[in-house]
């Protein structure tokens, strides 16, 4: 458990983070979002011990971070600035970090393996892409197998299949009984691995919610769906919490209050020939573009106003 | 669900040197700058030995301070890797992994201190010892000659290695309080070279004493066999290095502790 209490960071005039408390539970992903500059690394700096709060603390695991017997078996911690001697090889970064603890050898190359780093594991990190340092800040975090994660923007730079990887790897944490905290500024994103969201901007909270609730607050999810016979269906679909409003192009739905599943099967059962069927989670990220617009740092001068974001 | 269960792991101090030390040993300018430093102490004592001309101008120089002529040229490197052992960690970004690893922070910068000490003075000392004793070959048969059982000469030579050792720690700890790299080496140069030479010029006799027990000057004072007119003696003279390198390392440690890293 990683809770915040009153948080905040202040750098002369500006204040960063403002008075944040929230609550990040183990069983679960919790995605930390935000626009750039909403004050999500600071307030990661902060519950890791590297940055002093002005005012208010946190507590990991029960604890001030900084007090714990044996931190990396407390917290895995990924920072999105690099933390790394790129002079030093993978392996040699991670048996340094490993000897503080007393970790043995066989478990760095354990996450080394887990991180696909294997094959180079004894080359210098300074040939290293932007996936691969990545990787290496995963493998770094998991070192002491820890009972939380905390995670700044980890998919930044990854390729598709490293991607996948962290998501797979996110939710069999959360799985394990771990408490993960992930933060990104990619609403789609944490749509697709947190389950809870602590929303902020401008160092405030804006929202700490669930997935689900916040789809809900957004008017739920809708499915799209493209068919030449769009009057039928809609007639067949609109009833009960179903709604079925004609879309951007005349063959075009958007149905809230059913899943594509069920629209599929209704289609099917009185053969009406689909074109489309696509679940639209595009209402998610206009809520979180509703609840940040106002706190945005950088602004486009025209507000992006997409049907189909 | 399951949490895992408690584990064996957990931070010591011993634990904490050897991550330094592993930290150390694994980059290359760390043998780069000590490997340097030697081939330039070896390299000038050995030309100083074969050039010798008896009666010549250096007739009056103390033996191990000609021999080791170029621990000056070595101290350089040596300051070098001071500064890049604390503020190469920050213009890289590998302190910040290195104080979640260890939030206490400040067992971090005793183990640095520690290993840069251990691995600077062994390494110097050996290659003082070498070069003497390879100079002194050369040098047998002039005024020159001497042996390392001879009063003061072993003494000297440990004294010229502690020297610059307690020079690269005010150096190491400069880097962790100015944790710039490029930033470190010019205060270095600047204050510790380049100041003493300054102050030397003002006409006033408590300046000209003090002097003596500013860094550089006490570092050229624990290293040369006989005393000459105006240096500390030296015990004291060591005493004055320590305190410099306590000064600068107590300063680091106490920003190291308040800032945000």
């Amino acid at each position: 458990m990683i809770r915040a209490y009153d948080l905040t960071k202040r750098y002369g005039d500006t204040t960063v983070v403002h008075g944040l408390d929230f609550t990040v539970r183990p069983g679960t992903v919790t995605g930390f979002l935000g626009p750039n500059g909403a004050g999500k690394s600071t307030t990661l700096r902060m519950l890791l011990g590297l940055d002093a709060p002005t005012h208010g603390r946190s507590t990991i695991g029960g604890r001030d971070y900084t007090t714990h017997p044996a931190p990396l078996t407390e917290v895995g911690a990924l920072l999105e600035a690099r933390a790394v001697h790129p002079g030093r090889t993978a392996f040699h970064h991670l048996m340094a970090l490993a000897h503080t603890h007393g970790i043995p050898r066989s478990r760095v190359e354990h996450v080394l393996d887990l991180a696909g780093l294997t094959d180079v594991a004894h080359r210098r990190i300074k040939g290293f892409s932007l996936g691969m340092g990545q990787r290496l800040g995963i493998a770094a975090a998991l070192l002491g197998d820890p009972a939380h994660l905390v995670l700044d923007e980890p998919v930044n730079g990854l390729d598709p299949e490293g991607v996948l990887w962290i998501r797979n790897l996110l939710t069999s944490l959360a799985a394990q009984g771990r408490t993960v905290l992930v933060s990104s500024h990619l609403m789609s994103e944490m749509a697709l691995t947190a389950d809870h969201l602590v929303i902020i901007g401008r160092g405030r909270l804006l929202a700490d919610t669930t997935v689900a609730e916040l789809i809900r607050a957004a008017g739920g999810a809708s499915v799209k769906v493209v068919t030449p016979q769009a009057t039928t269906l809609r007639d067949l679909l609109t009833g009960r919490n179903v709604t079925a409003e004609p879309g951007a192009a005349g063959d075009e739905l958007v149905v809230h209050g059913a899943d594509a599943a069920t629209i599929g099967r209704i289609a099917a059962a009185h053969t009406i020939t689909l074109h489309e069927l696509t679940p639209q989670t595009g209402s998610l990220e206009r809520a979180f573009m509703e609840l940040t617009q106002e706190s945005a740092e950088y602004r486009t001068a025209a507000p992006l106003t997409g049907a189909a974001a | 669900m399951t949490i895992p269960a408690p584990s064996p792991y957990r931070i010591t101090a011993v634990r904490v040197l050897h991550s330094e030390w592993h930290k150390f040993r694994s980059l290359r300018s760390t043998w780069v700058t000590l490997l340097s430093a030697s081939a330039l102490v070896l390299g000038t004592g050995v030309t100083m030995g074969a050039t010798y001309t008896p009666g010549g101008g250096d007739a009056d120089i103390d033996t191990v301070v000609l021999v080791l002529y170029g621990t000056l040229l070595g101290q350089l490197c040596i300051t070098v890797l001071g500064v890049l052992v604390t503020a190469g960690e920050y213009s890289t970004g590998m302190i910040r992994a290195s104080l979640i690893a260890v939030p206490g922070r400040v067992p971090v910068l005793w183990a640095k201190a520690a290993v840069f000490t251990a691995a600077a003075f062994t390494s110097l000392f050996a290659t003082a010892l070498l070069t003497f004793l390879a100079a002194q070959r050369l040098l047998r048969g002039t005024d020159q000659e001497a042996g390392l059982t001879d009063p003061g000469i072993l003494g000297a030579i440990a004294g010229n290695s502690a020297g610059i050792t307690l020079l690269g720690l005010i150096a190491l700890g400069l880097g962790a309080l100015l944790r710039s790299v490029p930033g470190s080496i010019g205060a270095f140069i600047g204050g510790v070279l380049v100041l003493p030479e300054v102050l030397g010029m003002l006409p006033y006799d408590a300046v000209e004493s003090a002097l003596a027990y500013f860094p550089t000057q006490a570092a050229g004072a624990l290293g040369s066999a006989t005393p000459f007119p105006g240096a500390a003696a030296a015990g004291p003279a060591l005493l004055a290095l320590c305190l410099w390198a306590a000064v600068s390392l107590g300063a680091a440690a106490v920003l190291l502790r308040r800032r945000d890293a």
